[in-house]
C-alpha cells in the first residue's frame, strides 16, 4: 500500500544543527513537507503537543532531557502510546538498540543515516500508523451505529409504563426479559390491547441473531400495523403475517411465532403457533407444555396455522420464551432442554411466587455459558387471583 | 457439523454428524458444491447421525432444497433422529420438505 505522504507531519529531535538539517532533506524529498524541530526531549514533547506530529524522529544523546526518556513520557500519555518514534542509533551499539526499545521505540534508523533506509523505514511506519487509525475510525464508528441501531431494537419492545399499564388494565402480573447475544438480535416480543376483555400476546424468533435477524425483527415490527387482531381469530392472523414474510424473506431466512389472544370474560386463551419453542400453562398447580407445532413463518405461502382454545382462570399464568432458554449450554451442563422448562419453572415459582422470572434467569445463568450463543427472551403473563 | 458425502450418476448423498447451527453457515457452499453434477436427480440428506439442529440450521435445509430444485433435483432428508427430528416436527418443516422417517 502506498499513501500520499505530504499530508503526513514529522518532528526531528536532535541537538546537532546539521543532523536536524540533513533529515529534514532527506525526508524533504521523499514528499514529507510538514516538518517542525526540537533540540532536546523538553522542548520535544512540548512540540508532540501542539504539532501533533504522526511521526517523530529521535535522538539518544541529548542535553536537559534525552531521547529515552522522552519517548518514555510518550508511552506513558493515552495519546501518544501509539505514536511511530524512530529512534536514530549506531548500528553497532546492541545495547544502545535494546534500551531504545525497552523505552518504546518504534524502529531503529542507522547512524550515520542512510537516505534509502530511512525513507523506507519512515514509510513504512506512516503507512502503519494510517491502517491503525483508519481500523480505529472505523471501529469507533460502527460501535456508535450499533449503539443507536440497539437503541432502536429496543424500542420495539413495550416500554416499562405501558406493560404496567396494561397489567392494570386487564389485571395480570406481566413481567418480560430480553437481552440480544451481540449488539442486535432477532427476538420480537410485544402485548396488544383488542378491547375490554381481550389482550394479545405475540412472540417471536428470526433464525440466527445479529444484524441481519434484527432487520427481520424490523420487518416484522411493520407488517404487524398492516394486519388488525380485533376481528379475525389468531391462525388467520398468523397466515397474513407469514404472506407478507415470505414475500419480503430469502430463502432459509424465517421466524418461530406465538400469538395467543386472552379473553378475560371467557377465561379463555386461543393461540396459534407457528414452531415457537412449547409454551408453559399453569391452571390451579398443574403446569404443562403446550402444543406449538406449526409450519415457520415466512417459509411457504402455502402455510395453514391451526387455532387452539384453553381455559385460563384466574390465578393461572403462560409462560413465552425463545429458544436460547433451552438450547444455550454451559460447562459441564447440558441446556435445560424442552422437557425441562415445567421443573424449572416449578423451582422458580417456589422461590418467587409472582415474579418468578427472576430465580429462573438466576438458575438459567448460573448453568450456562455467556455471552449466550442466541438471543433470549422471557415473558410471564399471569392473571391476579 | 462434519459431513461425508458418496456420489454416484444420478445421485448425491451427504451424511452429516455433530450439530448444525448458525456457525455453519460457512460450510454451505462445499455442499452446495456436489450438486453441480451434471444429470442430478436425487439429492439425498442423512440426518440419522446428527444431534442437534438449530432454527439456523432449519434455514439451510430450506436454502438447500432451493438449489437442489433449481438443478432439477429433488431434495430428501432421511433420518432425523430425537432432538433432531424434534425440532424438524416442531416447526413443521415437513409440510415444504421431504422426509424420510
Amino acid at each position: 500500500m502506498a499513501i500520499s505522504l505530504a499530508a503526513s507531519r514529522v518532528l526531528i529531535v536532535d541537538d546537532n544543527e546539521f543532523n536536524r538539517k540533513s533529515l529534514a532533506l532527506i525526508i524533504r524529498r521523499a514528499g514529507l513537507t510538514q516538518i517542525e524541530f526540537a533540540e532536546n526531549g523538553v522542548e520535544g514533547l512540548r512540540k508532540v503537543a501542539s504539532f501533533r506530529p504522526d511521526l517523530v524522529l529521535l535522538d539518544v544523546n541529548m542535553p536537559v532531557m534525552d531521547g529515552l526518556e522522552m519517548c518514555r513520557q510518550l508511552r506513558r500519555s493515552a495519546t501518544h502510546e501509539e505514536l511511530p518514534v524512530l529512534f536514530q542509533t549506531a548500528l553497532d551499539s546492541d545495547e544502545e538498540q535494546v534500551r531504545c526499545f525497552e523505552a518504546g521505540g518504534s524502529d531503529l534508523i542507522s547512524k550515520p543515516i542512510k537516505p534509502g533506509e530511512c525513507v523506507a523505514r519512515v514509510r513504512h511506519q506512516l503507512e502503519k500508523r494510517k491502517l491503525f487509525n483508519d481500523l480505529a475510525n472505523f471501529r469507533e464508528r460502527v460501535e456508535r451505529e450499533l449503539k443507536h441501531a440497539q437503541a432502536m431494537q429496543l424500542s420495539l419492545l413495550p416500554e416499562p409504563k405501558r406493560l404496567q399499564a396494561i397489567a392494570e388494565r386487564y389485571e395480570l402480573v406481566l413481567d418480560a426479559h430480553f437481552e440480544t447475544s451481540s449488539e442486535l438480535g432477532g427476538d420480537f416480543w410485544n402485548v396488544y390491547p383488542l378491547d375490554d376483555n381481550r389482550v394479545a400476546f405475540l412472540i417471536a424468533d428470526f433464525a440466527g441473531h445479529g444484524i441481519t435477524a434484527a432487520i427481520n425483527a424490523f420487518r416484522l415490527h411493520t407488517l404487524i400495523d398492516r394486519f388488525p387482531m380485533q376481528h379475525v381469530p389468531p391462525s388467520e392472523w398468523l397466515a397474513n403475517l407469514n404472506g407478507a414474510l415470505k414475500d419480503v424473506l430469502p430463502t432459509g431466512q424465517f421466524a418461530t411465532a406465538f400469538f395467543g389472544i386472552l379473553d378475560l370474560h371467557t377465561d379463555t386463551l386461543t393461540y396459534a403457533s407457528a414452531g415457537a419453542p412449547n409454551p408453559v400453562l399453569g391452571v390451579g398447580g398443574d403446569i404443562r407444555l403446550l402444543d406449538s407445532a406449526g409450519l415457520v413463518l415466512g417459509a411457504s405461502r402455502r402455510a395453514k396455522y391451526v387455532d387452539r382454545s384453553l381455559r385460563l382462570p384466574r390465578g393461572g399464568f403462560l409462560f413465552l420464551y425463545s429458544d436460547a432458554l433451552i438450547e444455550c449450554s454451559g460447562e459441564g451442563n447440558g441446556p435445560i432442554g424442552q422437557d425441562g422448562v415445567p421443573d424449572v419453572l416449578r423451582g422458580a415459582l417456589a422461590i418467587n411466587r409472582t415474579q418468578p422470572l427472576i430465580p429462573l434467569l438466576d438458575h438459567f445463568y448460573a448453568r450456562t455459558k455467556q455471552p449466550l450463543r442466541d438471543d433470549l427472551t422471557t415473558v410471564w403473563i399471569a392473571r391476579r387471583p | 457439523m462434519e459431513f461425508e458425502a458418496r456420489q454416484s450418476l444420478q445421485l448425491v448423498e451427504v451424511r452429516m454428524s455433530g450439530r448444525l447451527e448458525f456457525t455453519d453457515h460457512d460450510r454451505l457452499p462445499d455442499i452446495v458444491e456436489l450438486l453441480d453434477q451434471p444429470g442430478l436427480g436425487q439429492f439425498v440428506l442423512d440426518l440419522s447421525d446428527l444431534a442437534f439442529i438449530d432454527s439456523a440450521g432449519l434455514g439451510m435445509l430450506l436454502i438447500l432444497q432451493e438449489e437442489a430444485e433449481q438443478r432439477n433435483a429433488k431434495l430428501v432428508v432421511r433420518g432425523p433422529r430425537d432432538d433432531v427430528r424434534r425440532s424438524l416436527d416442531l416447526a413443521r418443516i415437513g409440510d415444504i420438505l421431504t422426509i424420510e422417517y
